[in-house]
């Protein structure tokens, strides 16, 4: 049901719309005519009446009377209440404050303002908390951004409201001139009552930008989304790339070649038993290649071992960087060593000392991108500060990020012993250092790692065995069908990410078993998990802790992919 | 392609790899690591041949460039060389024994609490409490330092664990039998035999019969010390299991352990059951404060006479501030200064002065250097002062006469000799005197910025007033502290004993001194007491305001002839005193640039990185850069020339806290696409797009978000 609704309202035109012009006249309809809505805020035509008032405040400060053509039942008691208003104006300051802004008197039969206040206060209130509850958990359940708008809206609301309220009573005092100095209170309240400027500030200093920008309400962004745009395979991407060049390439070849006069300065620093760290934007990787080359070059000792680890690499273990330090140990050394050893820190202690008793040995490590995923742990750093805090081994570092000097703690950053230097490059990341294509539709929550999309589902569902085969078809149907139902007659703008619709894991296991696919849980287990080896199928649990199951497909992709599975 | 690529195909196959060993010369089959057998005869053979290679390997790649754009002989490259290498050892031997000796009161407590045994007769584990500070980064050798003393005070086995070593019980127990067995093991065999007893019974790994054994067998005390280094970082319910064990073997092995404590040792025991904690039997023993250790290391390895390179004051200041204000650790410092005295001998071509003598003899110094040192500000400096003066020739000489100058520059060796020794005798006096309470650091720190000189009423080295205080009885005492100190230096600072080279001063103090115990005797005959005029006013000032006047009158008038005696005497020695110490500051002297070394920023550069200005800078302004002429209009603002990066971060500082892709695609398109000057396709861009988006999220800039089909979410605001 609430899906029906956000679909809905996700229709209206509301992209259209800027954030600071408060409420939409065409909103209106779609928010009232929302079942949830109508739950929320207990007298339907009192709500709308208020919501009339703000969209005639949106044109028109103060025009109470304005026809409102949609809501005649409404229109009554908002005669009533600028009725009331007026009655009161002329009643003493103190008391009529007292009653307008919080317990208004019950006239006319009417249903009480007050307790259209309070039901106000409290929705407003409630859906405070849902946005800060939101802020907090950043939860990803789907309607989220729904609940989310509407809360929003909700709370906006009676913010103008009040705002509404303010102006409405300024008006009227600029025609009684008469009466009293205002309360305290009120000032303070048409103090708050101000309309967001359309444009931010501008120069706030980076922690007041943060809370700016994260403030509830600001986070509106158009609806565009990238489904009119082809995205990228892997394999246009790479032939595209080719033909491509870099109008910078001979400023980053200068560039590279002025980091490349420090290289003496590093050798001099790495031989004083500091650790170099080379920051900055771009790859450093063919710069510390090169200075890998020179050392070479200047240090012609067949006892000096270079070892390049290539941090970017998402299989990196400490086990690949101890294995290869054994191997560059002489042999007769190294034959003892027992490489295998089940811990880490164990190897990491005989190597050490196998290196202090191998005196003439060198050995100095290139690491890339020190700061990458596989390197991030703190065993791994542990070890290598370890390593670089040995006499006999030289440590030389490059960082890609700007966070990384939050690797290391007090300890580990005394045992590197670090020297940092800023080795801008601006060099182009190597498809080893930067995945790009796969990276960018991660961002995109297009999960579709290495699969490779329809070809690479029909591919993976060819090696599996038949029932495999069903029930892979039945999930393209079910979530196909959920998906449908999601959006409901939600129009022609229905391109809301497929990636929400997931179906009930219970249900689907439910009609596997209707349809023979499987006879015990145990068996289907077993059919989800070769589709999760193979990133065809992702899981996760709802706020009341549900398993959903949903496919990682645009629902064009899923609609081929079923028919080449009925066909 | 290839600079898009950003590789070339020589490294392709290396690429992917994750670790290798780099080996630029031979060809692709030879570097196959993983064929590890192969590799192994190969390195056997080259390794038979250098065997015998000394120790040099160390200082390998450690030479130094030549500079004057390359044209700086050989010769000077060297000298510059061995100066660093003979001036940076010694210091560095200085300031290890001074750490050392830092600890030392530490180690000989713990040592001798330890060889009490207090466990054996109650029964319980002997522990000792070491505050350690909060500082971990010098934890390491205070626990290296511990683990030698102890092994040769107590004959036991020392095992120091941490934190990250230890996440559970078993790998506790694991590193504890493997250290412990490992310690005293003469031949690698034991190491292998280990876990298989005398019997041929074999034990697991983290069984402490194991090592019951092993000590058996070793026919050793069975004694093991345990040290929890960060105990803070423990979990608790792992530090009591271990206690708990540690107890139950007691009768068997002895355990003893030692705790590093960063905060307090309440807050241990609060994090302990109690019926853990009252199987401790413990102590605690503080740490020498982290400001004491510097003070000493400061004195000997930045003050002290052995320094051959000063230290400017500026540098010292930044270095000694981020002491104070960061955790950073003593060895943060020391690190610090190596590196200046790196940058000063590997890049100041004048360095060489520091030797002039043999500069002169093997005739290193060419044109470069008679230029270099005349661009020297002090040089300039020394040059308009004689032409004030009206050393006319002198100056003239300085200018053109090239052996002139260098019989000034081989003068200015003896000149350096005798400030240095001047300084160090007068910061030494002054602090000895006991009239300045400023901490030694500042004191010296100041007087190479602005020089001592005791009259000037603001500075920190006037004396005067707290001289004027002085009662006879302290002023006999400070002239006894002053004489003795010049009659024995000091050690740390590497002063020899100068009171030969100053007979006049001594005799006149030794004079003083008769008089006013003279004075305080005939006082004392007299049964008055002595005082000074100043003495006596300052406690007048203390009266009511009413009887002031006349108070003050009576005051002076009853000073006596010795009380006036002592009096002069008080001015004498304040003569004294302003007479003898006294200092220029430090960029007073001519050529001063040669041998102090003051340069702040490669030493903020290089220990206190700011990689997010860095790379603000380099995404915002590529041009600062690159310097292409393409984005020199730029000036930090969004242009279409500028690499993609560096477009969609303009983009992004501007978005929100939520970034829709899609318009953030039509934006960049919009600027580099088909209408624009670049002209990109559509596809090309999408290209470049797609790189730039890839590499904001590796920089951490993005991150996926939820809230929206195709949103990321903002995570730096810079």
């Amino acid at each position: 049901m609430a899906r029906n609704k956000s679909s809905a309202e996700a229709t209206a035109p509301r992209n259209l719309r800027k954030r600071e012009l408060a409420i939409d006249p065409y909103d209106v309809p779609d928010e009232t005519a929302s079942p949830k809505r109508q739950r929320r805020s207990k007298p339907p035509e009192v709500v709308s009446e208020n919501h009339e008032d703000e969209e005639a405040d949106g044109d028109e400060i103060g025009s109470i009377s304005e026809p409102t053509p949609r809501k005649p039942p409404g229109r009554a008691p908002k005669q009533a209440a600028a009725k009331t208003a007026d009655v009161q104006t002329s009643t003493p300051s103190a008391q009529r404050h007292k009653t307008v802004a919080e317990t208004p008197v019950k006239l006319n039969g009417f249903d009480t303002p007050s307790r259209q206040n309070i039901a106000d206060r409290s929705a407003r209130r409630k859906s405070a908390r849902a946005l800060i509850d939101r802020v907090i958990s950043d939860a990803v359940s789907d309607d989220d951004a729904e609940e989310e708008d509407i809360a929003r809206e909700i709370y906006e609301s009676s913010e103008d409201e009040e705002a509404d309220q303010e102006e409405q009573r300024d008006g009227e005092e600029g025609q009684e001139p008469t009466t009293p100095s205002k309360a305290p209170g009120r000032k303070r309240k048409a103090a708050t009552a101000r309309k967001r400027s359309p444009t931010p500030p501008r120069d706030l200093p980076p922690h007041e930008q943060y809370f700016y920008q994260n403030k509830p309400g600001l986070t509106k962004t158009s609806n565009n989304n990238l489904s009119m745009l082809d995205l990228l395979t892997h394999d246009e991407y790479f032939s595209v790339l080719r033909q491509l060049k870099d109008p910078h390439a001979s400023s980053i070849d200068s560039l590279q070649a002025l980091h490349a006069k420090s290289f003496p300065q590093w050798a001099f620093e790495l031989s004083q038993g500091f650790s170099t760290c080379l920051y900055g934007y771009g790859s450093k990787r063919r710069l510390l290649q090169n200075f890998a080359t020179y050392l070479t070059s200047k240090i012609p000792d067949r006892n000096h071992k270079i070892i390049i680890i290539n941090g970017y690499v998402r299989t990196l273990t400490p086990r690949d960087i101890l294995s290869s330090l054994s191997a560059a140990l002489p042999s007769s050394s190294s034959s003892k060593l027992p490489i295998g050893g089940s811990n880490p820190t164990n190897t990491l202690q005989n190597l050490l000392s196998h290196f202090s008793s191998s005196s003439s040995l060198t050995i100095t490590l290139l690491i890339n991108s020190v700061d990458s995923q596989p390197l991030r742990k703190t065993p791994i750093q542990a070890l290598l500060s370890q390593l670089a805090s040995h006499p006999q081994i030289r440590l030389a570092c490059t960082a890609d990020s700007p966070d990384f000097p939050l690797l290391w703690d007090a300890g580990l950053r005394a045992a590197f012993n670090f020297v940092f230097h800023d080795c801008t490059t601006f060099a182009a990341f190597g498809p080893a250092e930067l995945e790009v294509v796969d990276d960018v539709h991660e961002l995109l929550g297009r999960k579709a790692r290495r699969v490779g999309g329809k070809e690479g589902v029909a591919f993976v569902l060819r090696s599996l065995p038949e029932n495999a085969r069903s029930l892979f078809r039945l999930l393209v149907g079910e979530v196909l069908a959920a998906s449908m139902d999601s959006q409901g007659g939600g129009g022609p703008d229905g391109d809301v990410d497929v990636d929400v619709a997931s179906v009930e894991y219970r249900m689907v296991y439910n009609k596997a078993v209707e349809e023979f696919i499987c006879s015990s849980e145990m068996a289907f287990r077993t059919l989800l998990k070769e589709f999760h080896d193979h990133q065809i199928i992702t899981s996760h649990k709802d706020s009341i802790g549900t398993e959903l199951l949903s496919l990682p497909f645009r629902k064009e992709e899923l609609e081929s992919i079923l028919e080449e599975l009925t066909a | 392609m290839a600079d898009m690529e950003g590789g070339t195909a020589q490294f392709e196959e290396d690429d992917h790899r994750a670790v290798y060993i780099f080996n630029p010369g031979d060809g692709d089959g030879d570097i196959q690591l993983s064929a590890r057998p192969a590799k192994r005869r190969k390195v056997a053979k080259k390794d038979a041949s250098k065997l015998q290679q000394p120790r040099a390997a160390l200082s390998l790649g450690s030479e130094f460039t030549p500079l004057f754009n390359g044209l700086e002989r050989p010769a000077a490259v060297e000298l510059r060389k061995h100066l660093f290498e003979t001036a940076w050892p010694v210091l560095e031997d200085g300031i290890q024994h001074v750490l050392r000796e830092a600890n030392r009161n530490t180690l000989d407590e713990v040592a001798s609490f330890l060889q009490q045994d207090p466990g054996s007769q109650t029964g319980k584990i002997a522990a000792a409490f070491i505050i350690t500070g909060p500082n971990i980064a010098s934890q390491d050798l205070l626990f290296g330092q511990l683990g030698s003393t102890l092994c040769t005070a107590t004959q036991a086995r020392f095992v120091g664990l941490r934190a990250s070593e230890a996440p559970n019980l078993k790998a506790a127990l694991k590193k504890i039998i493997r250290d412990a067995t490992a310690r005293v093991v003469d031949d690698e065999e034991d190491d292998l035999e280990l876990s298989v007893g005398q019997d041929g019974r074999k034990y697991l790994d983290y069984d402490l019969e194991a090592l019951h054994v092993f000590l058996r067998h070793q026919h050793s005390p069975r004694r093991v010390i345990v040290a929890f280094q960060d105990s803070e970082a423990f979990d608790s319910g792992l530090l009591a299991d271990l206690i708990t064990l540690f107890h139950s073997w007691h009768d068997r092995i002895q355990f003893d352990v030692l705790f590093g404590i960063a905060t307090s040792v309440e807050l241990l025991q609060a994090r302990l059951p109690k019926s853990t904690a009252c199987r401790l039997h413990g102590a605690q023993f503080d740490v020498v404060q982290a400001n004491s250790v510097l003070e000493s290391v400061f004195k000997t390895a930045v003050a002290g006479s052995q320094a051959s390179l000063r230290i400017g004051p500026s540098l010292l200041r930044s270095m000694v501030e981020r002491q104070q204000h960061q955790v950073a650790g003593i060895q943060a410092f020391i690190s610090a200064l190596k590196y200046a005295y790196m940058c000063h001998f590997y890049a100041n071509p004048l360095s060489v002065l520091l030797d002039i003598e043999r500069c002169v003899d093997r005739g290193l110094l060419q044109p470069e250097h008679i230029e270099a040192i005349r661009t020297l500000d002090s040089f300039k400096h020394h040059t308009e002062a004689a032409v004030e003066a009206r050393q006319l020739n002198h100056a003239l000489s300085l200018l053109e006469d090239d052996e002139y100058l260098i019989t000034q520059v081989l003068e200015q060796k003896q000149k350096q000799q005798e400030y240095l020794t001047r300084l160090l005798r007068s910061l030494h006096l002054v602090t000895s005197s006991g009239l300045n309470s400023g901490f030694f650091v500042e004191l010296y720190m100041l007087a190479l910025s602005t020089g001592i000189d005791l009259d000037e009423k603001s500075g920190a080295f006037f004396l005067v007033d707290g001289l004027r205080r002085l009662s006879p009885d302290e002023f006999l005492s400070l002239i006894d502290r002053i004489s003795a100190a010049m009659r024995t230096g000091s050690p740390e600072l590497g002063l020899e004993p100068w009171i030969a080279d100053v007979d006049e001063f001594a005799r006149s103090l030794a004079d003083l001194r008769d008089e006013v115990e003279g004075l305080l005797l005939r006082s004392k005959n007299k049964g008055t007491t002595l005082k000074s005029k100043y003495s006596a006013q300052s406690r007048v000032l203390r009266t009511t305001v009413v009887a002031q006047k006349v108070q003050l009158s009576r005051d002076t008038a009853t000073l006596t002839e010795e009380d006036n005696a002592f009096t002069a005497a008080i001015d004498t020695l304040a003569g004294l005193l302003s007479e003898n110490l006294h200092c220029d500051s430090i960029d007073n002297l001519f050529l001063y640039e040669a041998w102090v070394y003051d340069c702040k920023t490669p030493y903020l550069d290089v220990f206190v990185p700011r990689p997010g200005a860095t790379f603000g800078r380099s995404l915002s302004r590529p041009h600062d850069y690159l310097a292409c002429d393409c984005c020199s209009q730029a000036k930090g603002s969004l242009t279409s020339s500028l690499p993609t990066t560096s477009i969609l971060y303009h983009l992004y500082l501007e978005a929100g806290a939520l970034i829709n892709v899609a318009d953030l695609w039509s934006a960049y398109y919009t600027l580099v696409g088909d209408e624009s000057e670049i002209g990109l396709d559509e596809r090309s861009a999408l290209v470049h797009f797609y790189r730039g988006l890839a590499e904001l999220r590796m920089m951490g800039f993005v991150k996926q978000s939820r809230k929206k089909a195709d949103h990321i979410a903002k995570l730096k605001w810079l």
